[in-house]
């Protein structure tokens, strides 16, 4: 289920993520700030399992909660979370199975399943493909450990349904084409990255200019017309047909009069262009970006099939496609109904992009639907029955904390989650490892023949994380308030 | 005489007398030491630090020095032992908690003593008797493996590990003692912590901390500039790249045609293009700058094949120049007086989600950087704190090599000495040093309570271990017994061992000194006159 969070200033967001839901809400408790931590730092290590991280964490916290009231002192609790975490990371280790970055359909399988819990689920069938093509074309399948997820540019735009979101291999850019008659589309285009500024001449330091004479206004008006007439020429004689202006801080990026002279000379603008996104743009276009006039040859300049202004909804964008340079950049258009579901599914499809990007750091999959849970719970109390003392005790309240997954899936499926849990208890224990919760059944099955899967550091990484902290809030035993 | 009742102080001002003063000392002191006292040890805990602000930030910490620091105190007595403990900070690094624990100790024995009607005098001359005898006791049984470079990495790390042990790094000790004991032995013995860069970064679990032979800045490279360089020569400047303004306000350019603008502009870029020719006339290819590098510079450099860096925090910048030889300079006008920075290889890594540059090889070989990544934000600053803790001690027995048994050892063995000395002393003091005995006992006690063990039935058996001759044993936490600390590896440096005791019996008997509080009024604000 979703939650709706209402900001001061009246901002509703609906979202489903545990990560934003964390961040939003102002909490007041130290430990519980603790967690909100948490769930970001398995954002950034994993970007999926957010919720879960912080499920595990709360219920192990419970655990430790029943531990001390027996008597048993929190830093022996501490040292057996922290064996019983590493216990777990062999027990998922041997439960994965490896996968190679050129099996798709996997990839496929575990993006639907992170988007499955999400608003935007039934159209899984659009946005995983999109996903995993997305990944696939920004890394070098054969030596990539990670992936720049700056490398792949997702821009919002009300309108028409979710369906309608498309994966660009090229470009967009969310600005719209300046009009004064220029071109809307062009054709084998030649596109020119522009840094400096398409206006009249003006210093660094303020400038005015003297006359003393009628007569001269007339001449100042016609040098202002030649200079940017100069500095167009050169550009078309360049052979660029396209030009893309950065936003300048220092002055007027563009004049109307330099405009009305490109529109004449057929070349399309795009201007208002970030400083942040210059990396980007030449990554994707294979141009260099130019900062003065002299610098402007046809070598800097990047090439593509076609550039186009495409209406979407009420407004425009810019596509670019058929980019001859190879880049490794590309863009996902999303668009929704209305803001909340377009901000949902940018955060869902940020979510397929993190679990693709944990496939290609670690290349494993593990059964989802609450498999490994359970079957890390029956592995740990099995281990416990071999040591001795406290931490028996300890490890075995690991283990039942580590039920809270299953049980809260069934729960939401709407099953009867005792029933469910101890059924799926069974299955693992007669040695069918990946028996899992099918809510759209709502019974056991094999839940990897049903092709719910998840990346193996998901999981990983949300057990280390809980424990750590969990490890950490135990240590402590004073609040102390500072000036 | 009849006391008339005048006050002989300005009004506002306040003074406790004689007893007054001395309780209010040691409540003081004895406040504090109460709080610190649960850190302790291997089993000791943390505590959450709330700021009173309104942004409501949390620490956790183990360290004393970080506690006190953070606490407000009004009474003087205590305010003395958060200086204390501060200092230790400064010159040691470890050990903070126990120098404050140690002194509040020595006053509550001081306390029962005062009500016995001892002079307070002749329990410090007591005390200093017994701070020498500790002293010389400590000396004596300290060993030097300064010869012996095995033994002597072994020591490191047992000390690195003993360190460790009471804070959230306990369960990775000994991974974290390796590198910490491995990034001091590449100091060679300078010394000089400057060069060891401490990286956090959110993300994944403490096991993944590492250490990265090279440099690390947390900057990524501008574009289109090659993204690898190899035998770098590094100009470090700070100097603004985008324009150059002068900086006289109201400056103004008054022309009489446009044309003549174009010209100033064209003047203005070559203005620019000559400053980056001087920069490359230095002979660099990779120039960083602390400040912002615009587009035009930008491509210049990148035409000549120059690396540029922009946007460079001064903390990155300072230790850069430090750790490759290289001066920071704002002008270019004399290249021949430059120097220039050298490292072999310069590269952008990943970690976690943010890109950074790698500087390897450089010219100051000594240099290194530690990764740090962790659950929470709270665990990454709580895992600096202890790391930097270990690296000052570590940095500190290299240059004073000796070290002495931890684990409660070193204490026992002291106490013992001064009881023995007490029961050859006549008069007072004696009672005195038998006090300064029973407070240096109490250390082993607190850590033995902080674990949960019963304190009293295992200092009794180590007092009798030492009294027997047995003077290498000590409390073993993690089976709750007395045992031989030699083998288990527990170890101190001489340095800081020496520091706490000295340091505590410094602070306790200025305390015990006073016997007069006088606060002095507030200052009186000039009333304001403001319609």
């Amino acid at each position: 289920m979703d939650k709706m969070i209402q900001s001061p200033r009246g901002d509703v967001t609906i979202t489903n993520d545990g990560a934003t839901i964390l961040k939003q809400m102002q909490v007041l408790h130290p430990a519980a700030k603790m967690l909100v931590e948490l769930s970001k730092a398995q954002d950034v290590e994993a970007g999926d399992g957010t919720t879960s991280v912080v499920v595990i964490a709360g219920s192990l916290l419970d655990a430790t909660a029943k531990l001390l009231v027996k008597g048993i002192h929190p830093s022996m609790i501490a040292d057996a979370f922290q064996h019983a975490a590493e216990k777990s990371i062999e027990i998922l280790e041997g439960m994965s199975s490896p996968l190679h970055l050129s099996d798709r359909e996997s990839l496929l399988h575990s993006a639907s399943t992170a988007l499955n819990s999400k608003v935007v689920s039934q159209y899984s069938g659009i946005l995983s493909p999109i996903a995993v093509d997305a990944v696939m074309r920004v890394i070098d399948p054969t030596s990539a450990t990670n992936v720049d997820l700056n490398d792949i540019k997702i821009i919002k735009k009300i309108g028409g349904t979710v369906e309608d979101t498309e994966l660009i291999e090229g470009m967009v850019f969310n600005q719209k084409t300046t009009g004064a008659g220029g071109p809307n589309k062009v054709e084998k285009a030649k596109i020119g990255l522009v840094q400096f500024c398409l206006s009249p001449p003006k210093t660094d330091m303020e400038n005015q200019v003297v006359i003393s004479d009628y007569a001269q206004m007339d001449r100042i008006m016609k040098e202002e017309r030649q200079y940017i007439l100069n500095i167009v020429k050169q550009i078309k004689k360049a052979g660029c047909n396209v030009l893309l202006i950065q936003k300048s801080i220092l002055r007027d990026a563009v004049n109307d009069l330099a405009l009305h002279f490109l529109a004449k000379m057929k070349i399309m603008v795009v201007k208002d262009i970030e400083r942040e996104d210059i990396e980007f743009i030449c990554k994707g276009l294979g141009c260099k970006p130019i900062a003065s006039l002299d610098h402007f040859l046809p070598e800097n300049l990047g090439h593509a099939n076609l550039v186009e202004e495409v209406q979407t909804g009420s407004s425009k964008v810019v596509k670019i496609t058929g980019v001859a340079y190879q880049g490794r950049t590309v863009s996902i258009l999303v668009r929704g109904s209305n803001k909340l579901v377009l901000e949902e599914a940018d955060r869902s499809i940020h979510d397929a992009l993190c679990v693709i990007r944990c496939l290609v750091k670690k290349r494993a999959l593990i059964a989802g639907g609450g498999a490994p849970e359970i079957e890390l719970s029956l592995r740990l109390r099995e281990f416990s029955h071999s040591l001795t003392g406290m931490e028996q005790y300890c490890f075995r309240a690991f283990a039942d904390a580590l039920e809270v997954i299953p049980f809260t899936l069934a729960e939401n499926a709407g099953l009867n989650a005792i029933s469910t849990v101890t059924e799926l208890r069974n299955r693992h224990a007669q040695g069918e490892k990946t028996a899992g919760i099918n809510v759209r059944k709502g019974c056991i099955t094999n839940i990897l023949e049903e092709n719910v899967v998840q990346p193996l550091l998901v999981s990983t990484s949300a057990v280390v994380l809980a424990a750590e902290t969990v490890r950490s809030i135990m240590k402590i035993d004073d609040i102390v308030n500072t000036r | 005489m009849v006391s008339l009742g005048m006050n002989v102080l300005q009004h506002g001002a306040e003074e406790e007398k004689s007893e007054l003063a001395r309780m209010s000392s040691f409540i003081g002191a004895i406040a504090i030491g109460d709080l610190i006292k649960s850190t302790l040890g291997p089993k000791g805990m943390d505590k959450i630090l709330q700021s009173g602000d309104a942004s409501k930030t949390i620490q956790v910490t183990n360290d004393g020095a970080t506690i006190l620091r953070a606490i407000g105190v009004d009474n003087p007595a205590a305010k003395v032992l958060v200086d204390l403990s501060k200092v230790q900070d400064d010159e040691v690094g470890d050990g903070t908690t126990s120098v404050t624990v140690l002194a509040c100790e020595l006053l509550r024995g001081a306390e029962e003593l005062i009500g016995k009607k001892i002079h307070p005098q002749t329990i410090i001359a007591g005390w200093r008797q017994a701070t020498d005898e500790a002293r010389r006791a400590l000396r004596d049984s300290a060993i030097d493996n300064g010869n012996d470079p095995e033994k002597f990495k072994q020591d490191l790390i047992n000390i690195a590990k003993t360190t460790l042990s009471s804070k959230i790094l306990t369960e990775q000790r000994d991974y974290f003692a390796e590198l910490s004991v491995d990034a001091v032995l590449r100091l060679k013995g300078s010394g000089n912590l400057d060069a060891i860069q401490i990286i956090k970064k959110l993300g994944g679990g403490l096991r993944d901390s590492y250490l990265d032979e090279g440099f690390l800045l947390d900057k990524k490279i501008g574009v289109n500039q090659p993204k690898r360089v190899e035998n770098a020569q590094i100009l470090i400047a700070n100097t603004s790249m985008d324009a150059d303004k002068i900086k006289v306000f109201g400056a103004r350019v008054k022309v009489d045609a446009v044309s003549k603008v174009a010209e100033l502009e064209v003047a203005e870029k070559e203005k620019m293009k000559d400053k980056v020719a001087k920069i490359i006339k230095h002979n660099c290819n990779v120039f960083i700058n602390r400040q912002l590098i615009y587009n035009y510079p930008e491509q210049l450099f990148a035409d000549a094949g120059v690396m540029a860096i922009e946007h460079a925090d001064f903390e990155g910048v300072e230790r850069l120049a430090l750790v490759t030889g290289s001066e920071i300079v704002s002008t270019f006008d004399n290249p021949e007086n430059v120097k220039l920075g050298y490292c072999k290889l310069i590269e952008e890594v990943m970690i976690g989600e943010d890109k950074l540059l790698k500087f390897s090889g450089v010219a100051l070989g000594q240099a290194c950087t530690i990764v740090l990544r962790g659950a929470t934000q709270q665990i990454l600053d709580e895992s600096e704190r202890s790391l930097h803790d270990a690296l000052c001690v570590l940095s500190q027995t290299v240059k004073e090599t000796r070290t002495v048994y931890g684990a409660g050892c070193s204490e026992m063995l002291m106490a013992n000495a001064v009881t023995n000395l007490a029961a050859k002393t006549p008069g007072k003091e004696a009672v005195a040093m038998e006090a300064y005995a029973k407070a240096l006992r109490q250390l082993p006690t607190i850590i033995a309570d902080n674990a949960g063990y019963d304190s009293a039935q295992l200092i009794s058996e180590l007092r009798a271990a030492h009294t027997e001759g047995k003077t290498t044993m000590g409390l073993d936490m993690e089976n709750g017994e007395v045992n031989d600390v030699a083998q288990l590896g527990i170890t101190e440096s001489f340095q800081v061992k020496r520091q706490v005791v000295l340091s505590a019996a410094e602070a306790a008997e200025m305390i015990l000194r006073v016997d007069d509080i006088i606060k002095a009024a507030p200052r009186q604000r000039a009333p304001d006159h403001c319609m």
